[in-house]
């Protein structure tokens, strides 16, 4: 009897120990009230050529300057400069650049309509670079 | 103390009583297989019956290892073919082409789980073989055939050819789907790409993008028309500068009207495609439950 009254006592102590205590369930709480970025831009370097190492470094500087203060912004997912990157590196930096131009001017349209674009669980338009590298076999719906 | 020794000879007398049935249950149970082929055939019917087609499919090779049996090769053949492993499915029922009173179904069977690894090429040309061939199920099979043109790229064959395996009650709809097939409502990418050099927008708008259409033009003419003021004011780096902002509107406007073109064709040709597939993956592709 009394080893398990011994037990009791110790387990009743443990329970006590993590116990929230009045004073500090109502006690006032630091608040944060900065909304937490929803969005991340990807900085890594692509190395596989020169030339989309220096598109790279471009792009972050967009990033840093500009995307990472104005927010996220873009209706299209992948973003546009995101668009512009994977472009270039499915084609090439002329055919890439047109690409870009199109997507661009579809961007700048204000009526966009969700029968062309799916809409993402993120709310955004799907609009991958493959479907307008010009081969019906790399569309995807 | 006497009520501490009558408690513990119970407790004998009771292990006494439970402890030999259950020696000798196990024994027997070790003595007779367990997994003797009879036992096995019995636990893959059951899986069968069950639809844990990938097991029952383990259980009947086992079996199929000491016996022969053309029912059990049928049903290891259509678990493989239940699960999608078309190709062990053809290999199995091929076996029973010959000298099985299964050989009809077994050959039904053979040209579905062909048609199923959606090689329509291959499949066309088996369901020409003649030594492949099924007397009770040549019209399934034919039938099969005509489906597998709508599937692929292949030119159709002729209309009364195609429309004649089928029943009366889908006609018009096979006839709607022929039609789309061999004229498909695309759009002209050289058209669309002739209008946006034209007029900025106007392959788009052809494809039916009309706001992006509206967009680029408005986009290529508002940057044109800020160069040529510019320069008439000579502010040659504002100019230079519409000037290239104007160029590249109009170029992105040419290529996304060609991509806008080819979008819209691949649209109606996955609507298409989607459309026909649900439309004979509801009727099962117009073909008789087998079973065995």
């Amino acid at each position: 009897m009394l080893i398990i009254g011994i037990y009791f006592f110790v387990l009743s102590f443990t329970y006590n120990l993590n116990a929230q205590t009045d004073w500090a369930r109502w006690e006032g709480k630091e608040t944060s009230y900065e909304l937490t970025p929803t969005h991340h831009h990807d900085y890594t370097l692509d190395k596989s050529s020169f030339g989309m190492t220096l598109l790279s470094v471009l792009r972050n500087t967009y990033y840093f300057f500009i995307s990472d203060l104005d927010g996220d912004n873009c209706p299209f997912e992948p973003s546009c400069s995101a668009f512009f990157l994977k472009s270039i590196k499915e084609t090439s930096i002329f055919k890439g650049s047109l690409m870009f131009a199109d997507r661009f001017t579809r961007d700048l349209n204000f009526f966009k309509v969700t029968d062309h674009y799916s809409l993402l669980a993120s709310r955004k338009f799907s609009d991958p670079a493959n479907n307008y590298t010009l081969h019906s076999a790399k569309i995807k719906f | 103390m006497l009520r501490t020794k009558i408690t513990n000879r119970l407790l004998i007398v009771i292990l006494l009583i439970i402890v030999p049935p259950t020696t000798i249950n196990c024994q027997l149970a070790t003595d007779g297989n367990i997994l003797s082929f009879q036992n096995r055939l019995r636990f893959g019917n059951y899986l069968y019956y069950e639809k844990d087609y990938l097991r029952a499919a383990d259980e009947f090779k086992e079996y199929l290892r000491s016996e022969s049996n053309d029912t059990i090769v049928f049903r290891l053949a259509n678990s493989y073919f239940q699960i999608g492993r078309y190709t062990e499915a053809a290999n199995n029922f091929k076996g029973l082409f010959f000298g099985s009173q299964l050989s009809e179904e077994a050959r039904l069977m053979f040209y579905e789980s062909v048609f199923f690894q959606n090689d329509y090429k291959l499949f066309r040309v088996l369901a020409e073989e003649q030594n492949f061939g099924s007397s009770i199920y040549s019209k399934d099979i034919e039938r099969l055939k005509y489906i597998s043109y709508f599937l692929d790229n292949s030119r159709l064959p002729e209309e009364n050819l195609v429309l004649k395996s089928f029943p009366d009650s889908v006609q018009s709809r096979l006839l709607n789907f022929y039609q789309q097939k061999k004229f498909p409502k695309y759009k002209s990418i050289t058209t669309s790409v002739i209008l946006s050099t034209l007029i900025p927008g106007a392959g788009k708008i052809y494809t039916g993008e009309v706001g992006d259409g509206i967009t680029s033009l408005i986009a290529t003419a508002l940057t044109t028309y800020l160069a040529i003021t510019n320069f008439k004011a000579d502010h040659q780096f504002r100019g230079w500068m519409f000037s290239g902002l104007a160029a590249f509107f109009y170029a992105g406007n040419i290529y996304g009207s060609a991509a806008s073109a080819q979008i819209y064709n691949a649209r109606i040709q996955f609507n298409f495609d989607n459309e026909v597939r649900l439309f004979f993956e509801h009727r099962n592709y117009f073909l008789p439950k087998i079973d065995y």
